[in-house]
């Protein structure tokens, strides 16, 4: 037991010494830092921009309501679930299959080691990154919003940091077992964004009904941010939904990888 | 002798392929043992499913000990190398080594001391820094025997070891392979009969997934030498219907023929031809007097015995 812990953490140890060569540890927090301060920022310069468009007729009166500060860190949110999403999906796409196509997985499947560990191990990686990256733009985004709408209360932040993350791990944990279902990454990544997007969008139009898919957390964190989870128990079968989805895609990816191991 | 490894009737289907067909054989501790055959023999398949890469269709393998249900426990005393190995491009090579040293179970420091030890026995210390990315095709190949032997594994499994190689490449990999089959037990595949002569005790030979032959390669050799004349002939007319006829008539009244007593087998190679011969003295006497006779231009003649690449040739012919 000792040993097999010791040889996942040896593993895990490489994802991350792979994920600070290929620089992926710097350039994924930098585009959700960037997401994070630009989403205050736009919004707060937003009538000076419109007004500058200059399209607009001599003497029009435009007046946006200032937002408040929770809304802001809300629309970062959803920036972080769209572009922050796609960008760590493209990351994690090839993780199990590039190593299978180029042969390199099975150098070390060979090795006394649990499949297991080698899927874990990767699991680990993709979900230090996402957490990594989405509390670095957050906390970006609330210091700005802090400096331009007003604060906003630290346990909201965290809250929603929280909820919001769950939902990157499990878009991350699709990610991977996607990566090893299929040979390509791209289809690996087109799956993951599918089924994210398709479980969003059930979440989304039937939220009474649906609302315990993991689809439901993004909005779930939004309400976190600005004031707060509306219905309880229905968030809490979200989140035992997730976790059960998360246990069974890391399980299926393990026994697709024991299974199909050999055919590199 | 100990046996190191066992298998029984080892089977794989690829939907509606068989690619091994129930093989059988044992390998003993200290032995080197080359699985040779024709491309497409079913040697990778076989290969894989030893090192635990594949599973079986049928059949059982007991290794060290282990078998079936934790069979995948007796991996720590195996070492493979694959054909081409992938490592990790962004990784140095003495960083693979020590990761490869982890994974089998060594703590860090031993870890890191063995894969020092073994790339200067695979000369790589030069370049253990170097990132992967940036060796050669040779480079790899040692630094993939580095790897598969950072934890003193009891059985080295490589497939095709040196057929990727070029003839520098080769030379240095073949070079390490004989010292190191000293030390472990070894079982590599090839395609070609040179390495395994030149490597190996014993040898596999495998044909469409079923063994044809296997044994001691110097048993092998002997069971199977034969002895033949080998002729060199002008290219004139009367050497050559010479040949025509005498071949003809020996085919034609095989078991009659007076020479057909000592007289195995003739095969034309362009302007040789090659009796396999049972006895060789009458043989050379019918045949020089026969020769004289029909004033047939003879510009070589040799004695000699067949060669282990000849009974691999007819052994896994189609």
């Amino acid at each position: 037991m000792t040993s097999s812990f010791t040889r996942l953490l040896v593993m895990v140890q490489k994802e991350l010494l792979e994920l600070v060569r290929s620089l992926k540890l710097l350039w994924v927090p930098l585009v959700f830092v960037l997401l994070g301060v630009m989403q205050p920022a736009s919004m707060y310069y937003m009538p000076l921009i419109l007004e500058k468009a200059g399209n607009i007729t001599e003497g029009a009166v435009i007046e946006i309501p200032q937002p408040l500060g929770s809304e802001v860190l809300a629309q970062t949110l959803q920036q972080f679930g769209t572009l922050g999403l796609l960008v760590l999906v493209l990351v994690g796409m090839s993780s199990v299959s590039g190593e299978r196509n180029s042969g390199a997985a099975s150098l070390i499947l060979v090795k006394p080691i649990a499949v297991f560990s080698f899927t874990a191990s990767k699991w680990t990686a993709l979900l230090l990154l996402a957490w990594g990256s989405l509390s670095a733009g957050y906390l970006a985004s609330w210091y700005y919003t802090g400096l331009l709408f007003g604060d906003v209360q630290a346990s909201k932040v965290l809250g929603s940091l929280l909820v919001f993350g769950l939902w990157l791990s499990f878009a991350m944990t699709l990610t991977l077992f996607f990566s090893t279902l299929l040979r390509s990454s791209a289809a690996a990544a087109f799956s993951t964004l599918g089924t994210a997007a398709a479980l969003s969008l059930l979440a989304g139009l039937l939220p009474k009904k649906l609302g315990w898919l993991p689809g439901s957390l993004s909005s779930f964190a939004y309400q976190t941010a600005v004031s707060d989870i509306a219905n309880v128990s229905l968030f809490g079968w979200a989140l035992a939904c997730t976790f059960t989805l998360m246990a069974a895609a890391l399980t299926g990816a393990s026994w697709l990888l024991r299974r199909s191991s050999a055919i590199d | 002798m100990t046996t190191l490894l066992e298998v029984k009737g080892l089977t794989k289907t690829f939907g509606a392929v068989q690619a091994v067909g129930g093989i059988d054989f044992s390998i003993h501790v200290g032995r080197c043992v080359a699985l040779l055959g024709p491309n497409g023999a079913g040697k990778t398949t076989t290969i894989r499913m030893i090192a635990g890469l594949l599973s079986q269709t049928a059949g059982t393998m007991r290794f060290h000990g282990f078998v079936k249900g934790d069979y995948g426990k007796g991996k720590v005393h195996i070492g493979y190398l694959p054909q081409s190995p992938s490592f990790y491009n962004w990784m140095s090579g003495l960083e693979y080594a020590v990761y490869a040293g982890r994974l089998c179970g060594l703590p860090a420091g031993t870890a890191l001391k063995r894969a020092k030890e073994l790339l200067e026995r695979v000369g790589l210390s030069g370049a253990a820094k170097r990132r992967i990315g940036s060796y050669s095709g040779g480079m790899k190949q040692r630094l993939g025997l580095a790897q598969a032997l950072v934890h003193s594994p009891k059985l080295l499994i490589m497939d095709e070891p040196v057929s990727a190689l070029d003839p520098i490449g080769r030379r240095e990999v073949l070079g390490l392979l004989q010292e190191l089959k000293e030390e472990t037990t070894v079982l590599f595949s090839t395609h070609a009969l040179h390495d395994a002569e030149e490597l190996c005790d014993d040898v596999i030979i495998i044909r469409k997934g079923q063994i044809a032959l296997q044994g001691n390669i110097a048993a092998i050799r002997n069971e199977h030498r034969k002895p033949i004349i080998e002729l060199q002939l002008e290219q004139d007319e009367v050497s050559i219907k010479w040949f025509t006829d005498y071949k003809d008539r020996l085919s034609r009244w095989s078991d009659e023929a007076q020479e057909a007593s000592f007289i195995q087998n003739i095969e034309q190679q362009g302007a040789a031809v090659r009796f396999t011969v049972r006895e060789v003295d009458s043989a050379r006497q019918h045949l020089l007097e026969v020769l004289t006779r029909e004033k047939v231009k003879v510009s070589r003649l040799e004695i000699g015995h067949t060669s282990l690449e000849d009974l691999f040739m007819k052994v896994v012919a189609p």
